[in-house]
């Protein structure tokens, strides 16, 4: 990938802006190239189904299309996340057309949103992460169906697909008052090779991944601190790893 | 299931060198470890972790086959993975970012690289007031 220039919001900004008043299609275009590392990362998250990625960005790419032709910069929400969820849609509606979405039974699905509450409940109670036959005894189910509610909680995406991974509203200040973001990108940009990867992550995946693997926080307490289930953020390290591996192996297809 | 002897058992596997055959083994990694009293965390961690360890063999691997085995004794939980490597390179090296990612998701870890096979060795301790219980 090139290396683009750092680009910052005023300049999406700027560009809405006159995309507003001109209507000129090159910039419509600019705004097309400075967005499709968003697309390409949420096209990612669904590499795992079958698609060639190439495919998948380009729907994606529909998806930043729309959204940018529809967002109203006076609406004072970011395009990043604005653009997600229209992104995001487009994909699902990719594979619900194709009749390939991750089917999980209703059943497992109810029984997966349910544990994530017994999951917080219990790891209050208890002061630390529960076990798995504890959490069958909260849910008065068995360790079978606590076991393929976890995973099927893994498989099954749709509540981090669809909670913007952009929704970092509070996420600054709280990476702020823990005055560790520069040295989190430091420590990350040791391996050089990560660096462009890392710089795609949306600013909470990019603090998940510093407080698991080089502050060794577990992802109980990273629930906690950043204000999300221990299931999303195990979800999401599980997808950032993927990310972050797929990223580095541009040879891998060929092998 | 209950009732497991405290004494070390073990739970093999070997799976075709594929990407796709990876989630069996987290799979049944996540399930050895959910049975015996680990820790959702640490469920994860090891999911993770034999995950991550497979990714990377797959990379050299020279067989038909990845292994794992997962042995459970009094305080902790040992996950092999291995498989028939390529010579050329290590196939974790120890700057390498995945030696960081196991590092952090097994309290211990090895890579033995020997005679043309590399395995991959980690262990999660069990929590203190989660020592496996006498079945009695």
């Amino acid at each position: 990938m090139t290396q683009e220039e750092p680009y910052t919001r005023e300049d999406t900004k700027k560009l809405f802006r006159r995309l507003q008043e001109t209507g000129d299609p090159e910039i419509r275009a600019a705004l097309v190239q400075l967005h499709l590392p968003l697309v390409e990362y949420l096209a990612r998250r669904f590499k795992d189904r079958g698609e060639p990625l190439d495919d998948l960005i380009q729907v994606g790419s529909v998806g930043l299309l729309k959204a940018i032709d529809r967002f109203d910069l006076d609406r004072g929400v970011e395009f990043s996340t604005y653009a997600t969820p229209t992104i995001v849609g487009e994909l699902k509606r990719y594979f619900r057309d194709k009749g390939w979405a991750v089917r999980v039974p209703r059943r497992l699905q109810e029984l997966s949103l349910r544990m994530n509450k017994i999951v917080s409940q219990r790891t209050q109670e208890l002061g630390r992460s529960p076990t798995v036959s504890e959490l069958a005894q909260a849910a008065e189910v068995t360790e079978e169906e606590v076991l393929e509610a976890l995973e099927s909680g893994q498989a099954y995406s749709t509540t981090s697909l669809d909670a913007p991974s952009n929704d970092d509203e509070d996420a600054p200040q709280r990476v702020e008052r823990m005055g560790e973001n520069d040295a989190a990108i430091e420590n990350l940009e040791y391996f050089a090779s990560l660096a462009p990867l890392i710089e795609q992550l949306p600013e909470r995946e990019r603090q998940i991944l510093y407080l698991r693997f080089f502050k060794g926080m577990t992802q109980s307490k990273i629930a906690e601190e950043v204000g999300i289930s221990q299931m999303h953020v195990s979800r999401l390290l599980s997808r950032i790893l993927s990310f972050l591996r797929e990223g580095m192996e541009p040879d891998e297809s060929e092998a | 299931m209950t009732g497991e002897p405290s004494t070390s058992q073990s739970v093999e596997m070997r799976v075709p060198p594929t990407a796709g055959h990876l989630s069996l083994l987290r799979t049944v990694v996540g399930g050895c470890a959910g049975r015996e009293d680990f820790t959702l965390d640490q469920v994860d961690d090891l999911r993770m972790a034999v995950d991550e360890a497979a990714v990377q063999l797959l990379r050299h691997v020279a067989g038909d086959a990845i292994e794992l085995t997962v042995t459970s004794d009094e305080d902790a939980l040992e996950i092999r993975v291995g498989a028939e490597t390529k010579a050329s390179q290590p196939v974790i090296d120890r700057e390498s970012f995945s030696w960081t990612i196991l590092q952090a998701l097994a309290d211990e870890l090895d890579v033995d690289a020997l005679e043309g096979r590399t395995t991959v060795v980690m262990r999660k301790k069990r929590l203190p007031d989660l020592q496996a219980e006498d079945p009695t």
